[in-house]
């Protein structure tokens, strides 16, 4: 296959590939519209303009003139950054390694799904149906034609479907398995067929995604098209943790809002919901061990039931992506009170947890309990954040306990965290934490512990030297619902800042962006996400040296990738300020 | 019992409710389920009934069995059972054979009239049944009969706002049953408008629109395709006009506005096309510069030459194999004819015509008028040609009412149709216009007799473009929209009598919603400012 001979290479092959491709196709205003981009950006805009207008009549001359494009792109291809390039690719988040063409394609219009040779039997349609998105997102509601007839499709160069061969049989979603994938889009003269490599079906879904955006739909054809063909890609997560917080206890979530989120997080290739079910303010999910927990809903029909949890895992996880459950102990969790008040230190001092009552510790673990049930991902989160151990020392049942066992309020909150540590253990879960446990009793954590970085910087590097593993979210780059944070402070957070060693690089887990619901409802969740967690996920996906250094050199591929996400009815916000902003006047989506 | 006692029972019960509703969201057990718009008459009893989740469809009359009232009706039941129990409990049933017993099993639906077609005027009337199936009742069941096709699909929708999930049984109730309602709109044109030249709105946020129009009872989308900043419709007569188009991405086909006519069809919404001629036109004149009066001075289009009439011929015949809807809005708002006085070849014209710039206004318009109504459009024109040339407008022509308020009053007392779209109160993109201002805005102020009354064919909320692109449109439109659709759909009384704090305030809050749970991201009611954030935690019904 002619594309695995450019691997070496000394320039990077895309050049070389694209040169074929002149002396092959002649369509000297593509090839142009191709190297004016690395020379000078404004000119796309006036090629892109100029082959509309012209390129029919044109096609003769171009022929002629490629006589002396052979000299023009030697000239140029020392001139050319590979980075540059790369931004033109609107591929988000950036594949590991990318090879590419200049040739176009196009997708038959019953463009196959084929599994020969694949040891994975896809019983449970998991592939099947990633495909089937795939090629919905690619349509974009569009009404696609034929592309059987060759007139239409300029005779050849029609791909017949996509041949994926995924090497593990198993549909088990595991923490840190392979997300690996290689995709190759021939060339025209070899159509037939794209191919997708992986290890497992998760792999495969990833791969879909990035085909997904190597598709086009020609309004003037009214086809499915690929550009730059053929591809090469391999590609591959830099962290196996790449999460997303929601919060549905200050604002109930319903189902289809969580699964339109679900959604999206595939798009950018994010593997983790962080599901911060229960707050202070509401307790929206029946545990049927204590079912009266959920009393404390903001109302009768603002609930999860048991299945509806059930159901929001199994969708998640059919699309790769773990749902890691959360509950806040003992400092956000007055809603427990609501159906059991006991759980209260008293009526008027409703929070922290009561810490000397042993029904709390068997609530939580009869929350726990049922958790393992619907809750598959091999962590837990235990919270433990911001706790005012006030109510403690005020209510005099509590301050009395405290006294008999000789502990301090600061000792007391240790003692519940770890107790609570070891109920989640017994069920099978390794934990997480926020920081303020490891920054209060770190060497004291159980250690199978993660700590959840929130508040400060310099944490990564002592978790990691303590040896517990870490995730880092915090606060000033990758809290959503800081709106004034735009979306150049999400890309340039880098989690490995300042950890040299290896071995605590290899303790960071990786990251998650916060969607925290005091002012986010069903109508502005999405547009306070997007596109901004999307900047967060290309660090998180993306091999460091691949990165931009600046910013602003990804606005125009990050602006691509909202316009796409808006084509697939996905409410990102404009780029142009901080987060959730609205368009200021009309205006192109890939502009704004 | 008589409608205006059932309003008065529904009243004090709205009554008693706001006193607990500061202690706890409303429950449906103890109150009567929310609808929204108010049907025209209905009565309630005091059962609660549990709905199966393998309703059965029992089509009958001759539309019964059509298409649309079936994916309708898949459509709802999704919509109905949407949470995991409801499968569950199905399950359950079929393991235990029919241990749990269901007082609903089916839904009746009787549709008269065969005829698919959907035009100004259709019957959207329809009546709802719901009873326990036992000796005495007549009528099983549910039972849903209506004229029309679409007066069906109107009842579907009133039955689904009756169903709730209830979390204890985990089952879905009807509340206060048996259900009687007799209904049907009170305007029969009920229009939201979007605006695809500011923005490019995806056709998947497009049908987003148009699904949640459905869930309102609203029946109008007035889709303002083109504008001075981009012209995303493809026209295959005149094919260099998309290239006003923002990008190559942000375009329709012709076969994608089939499938919007098509969609919208489905849930018996009509889409009225625009062009917006001559004031609003600049973009055509990127792929046909000869449209412009000169290249540094571009609108409105050149009066003078027939290609000008020619293009706007070649658009509406395209136009016209897409858009099978009676009105075609031709615009002719906001022309500044500056460019006419100031190119030299249009002032020659004007001069050897002995025209004024305004006669030459009027001379565009109703040339326009003409070719719409050759095509068999009847032909809808933005208020400033009724102010200004009010007298030589084709009489079929429908004013569309913006600027002025009492323009209407002004049209229908000279025998023409109107739709009301006061900017003061009707315009969504005014974000400081609060739910309450846009409910007490009466269409039919100041117009007396009911011959004239008859004329204004009803109202429209307008969504333009400018600051409302995918990212914030649908928050913008909703709940709003809904006050709007509740003036136009239920009866005068009910939406004008007492105090709208209880009539209306908590049915909009459920209705709100109700958008939310079923994915439309309605912005909060009580902000003063359209299509802000929630101010703090809290439950949806109290914000």
């Amino acid at each position: 296959m002619i594309f695995i001979t450019h691997k070496h290479c000394t320039k990077p092959p895309i050049q070389r590939l694209c040169l074929t491709c002149i002396y092959k196709e002649r369509d000297f205003y593509d090839s142009l519209l191709f190297f004016a981009t690395f020379f000078f950006p404004p000119l796309i805009f006036i090629f892109t303009i100029f082959r509309f207008t012209k390129r029919e009549k044109m096609r003769g001359r171009g022929a002629k003139i490629a006589g002396v494009l052979p000299f023009f792109t030697l000239f140029m291809a020392g001139a050319i950054s590979a980075f540059e390039d790369i931004e033109r690719l609107r591929i988000w988040p950036l594949p590991a390694e990318v090879s590419h063409g200049g040739r176009r394609m196009y997708l038959s219009g019953d463009f196959k799904l084929v599994t020969e040779g694949s040891k994975y039997e896809d019983t449970t349609e998991i592939l099947k149906e990633g495909f089937d998105r795939m090629l919905d997102v690619v349509r974009l509601s569009h009404v696609v034609s034929g592309g059987r007839n060759s007139s239409r499709s300029g005779g050849s160069a029609l791909l017949q479907g996509l041949h994926v061969i995924i090497s593990s049989s198993t549909d088990e979603l595991e923490y840190g398995a392979d997300e690996s994938y290689k995709l190759v889009v021939p060339s025209p003269e070899k159509p037939s067929y794209a191919h997708l490599e992986t290890k497992s079906v998760y792999g495969a879904l990833h791969g879909l995604q990035t085909l997904s955006q190597l598709c086009h739909f020609n309004v003037k054809k009214k086809i499915i098209e690929i550009l730059m063909t053929p591809w090469n890609i391999t590609d591959q997560p830099r962290f196996s943790y790449r999460g997303l917080l929601i919060d549905t206890s200050r604002h109930y979530l319903p189902l289809p809002v969580i699964k339109n989120v679900i959604d999206s997080m595939t798009y950018a290739k994010l593997n983790v919901l962080h599901w911060h079910i229960v707050d202070t303010q509401s307790f929206p999910l029946e545990i049927p061990s204590y079912p009266k927990l959920w009393n404390g809903a903001y109302s009768s029909s603002q609930r999860y039931t048991f299945d509806d949890a059930a159901e929001i895992v199994k969708y998640a996880e059919r699309r790769g992506i773990h749902v890691l459950a959360e509950i806040d102990v003992p400092g956000h969790a007055l809603s427990w009170g609501k159906g059991y008040p006991s759980l209260w230190p008293s009526k008027n001092c409703q929070e922290p947890l009561d810490v000397s009552s042993n029904f709390t510790f068997k609530v939580i673990d009869g929350i726990l309990s049922d958790f393992s049930k619907i809750f598959k991902f091999k962590f837990v989160h235990l919270g433990g954040d911001e706790v005012n151990t006030t109510c403690w020392s005020a209510t005099p049942r509590i301050a009395q306990w405290l006294k008999k066992h000789q502990m301090s309020e600061e000792e007391a909150y240790q003692y519940f965290v770890l107790r609570a540590q070891k109920i989640a253990l017994s069920h099978g879960y390794e934990i997480i934490n926020w920081e303020e446990t490891f920054n209060n009793f770190g060497s004291k954590l159980n250690p199978k512990t993660v700590v959840h970085n929130w508040l400060g910087t310099g944490v990564v590097e002592r978790v990691t030297a303590s040896g517990l593993r870490c995730i880092v979210s915090n606060q000033d780059k990758w809290y959503l619902d800081h709106i004034d944070a735009p979306w150049q402070g999400f890309y340039d957070n880098e989690p490995l800042q300042a950890i040299k060693d290896k071995k605590q690089q290899s303790l960071v887990l990786g990251g998650e962006v916060c969607m925290w619901g005091e002012h986010i409802d069903a109508s502005d969740i999405e547009q306070t996400i997007w596109p901004r967690a999307a900047a967060a996920a290309e660090r998180l996906w993306t091999p460091y040296a691949k990165l931009a250094t600046n910013p602003d050199k990804v606005t125009t591929r990050l602006a691509h990738f909202r316009c796409l996400l808006n084509q697939r009815g996905v409410a990102a916000a404009p780029l142009v300020g901080g987060g959730r902003v609205v368009p200021l006047e009309p205006g192109s989506c890939l502009a704004q | 019992m008589s409608p205006n006692r059932n309003l008065l029972l529904l009243l004090l019960m709205f009554l008693s409710l706001s006193i607990t509703s500061s202690l706890s969201s409303p429950s449906p057990a103890d109150s009567p389920p929310y609808l929204w718009p108010l049907p025209a008459e209905f009565s309630f009893g005091n059962e609660t009934l549990s709905v199966d989740p393998a309703v059965a469809l029992i089509a009958a009359g001759d539309g019964g069995g059509s298409p649309i009232v079936r994916a309708a009706f898949e459509r709802y039941m999704g919509m109905i059972f949407k949470h995991a129990s409801g499968r569950a409990s199905l399950l359950a049933r079929i393991r235990f054979l029919r241990m749990v017993e269901y007082d609903i099993t089916s839904l009746k639906i009787v549709v008269h009239s065969g005829s698919a077609e959907l035009q100004l005027g259709v019957d959207e009337s329809y009546t709802l049944m719901v009873s326990k199936k036992d000796e005495q009742s007549i009528v099983g069941a549910v039972t849903i009969e209506a004229n029309t096709i679409y007066g069906a699909l109107r009842g579907l929708e009133t039955f689904s706002q009756l169903c709730a999930f209830d979390y204890l049984t985990k089952s879905v109730q009807i509340y206060k049953a048996p259900w009687y309602i007799q209904d049907k709109p009170r305007f029969q044109y009920r229009g939201l408008l979007i605006d695809t030249s500011r923005h490019y709105l995806p056709i998947d946020v497009i049908k987003q629109i148009i699904e949640s129009m459905s869930f309102a009872k609203l029946n109008v989308l007035h889709w303002h395709i083109v504008d001075e900043q981009s012209f995303p419709l493809e026209t295959p007569t005149y094919p260099n006009l998309w290239k006003g188009a923002y990008s190559r991405w942000e375009r329709y086909t012709v076969e994608d506005a089939s499938e919007i006519v098509r969609f919208a069809k489905m849930r018996g919404i009509n889409v009225m096309p625009e062009v917006d001629v001559p004031g609003h036109a600049e973009s055509w004149g990127t792929g046909y510069p000869d449209l412009w009066p000169s290249l540094s001075c571009r609108e409105p289009l050149d009066v003078t030459k027939n290609f000008t009439f020619d293009v706007i011929s070649g658009i509406l015949a395209d136009m016209r194999k897409i858009f099978p809807f009676e009105l075609f809005h031709l615009g002719g708002d906001e022309v500044n004819t500056d460019c006419w006085k100031n190119t030299t070849h249009v002032k020659e014209w004007l001069q050897g015509r002995n025209f004024t710039t305004k006669d030459a206004y009027k001379y565009f318009v109703l040339r326009a008028q003409q070719i719409a109504i050759s095509k068999n459009w009847t032909p809808v024109n933005w208020e400033e040609t009724f102010s200004s040339f009010g007298k030589y407008l084709d009489p079929r022509t429908v004013v569309h009412n913006w600027l002025v308020s009492d323009i209407c009053q002004k049209a229908v007392a000279k025998g023409f149709r109107c739709i009301f779209s006061n900017q003061g109160y009707w315009y969504l993109d005014h974000l400081d216009v609060p739910w309450d201002e846009v409910y007490n805005t009466e269409p039919l102020h100041g117009i007396n007799e009911t011959s004239q009354q008859k004329l204004v064919i009803g109202g429209e909320v307008c969504m333009w473009g400018e600051t409302a692109d995918t990212s914030v449109v649908l928050q913008t439109i909703w709940p709003r929209a809904a006050a709007a659709a509740e003036r136009m759909w239920s009866t005068r009384e009910a939406v004008s009598k007492g105090n709208i704090t209880l009539t209306a305030l908590p049915r909009l809050h459920y209705f709100r919603c109700l958008l939310n749970n079923r994915g439309v991201p309605a912005a909060p009611v009580d902000n003063f400012y359209a299509r802000r954030p929630p101010s703090g935690p809290g439950s949806c019904y109290a914000q």
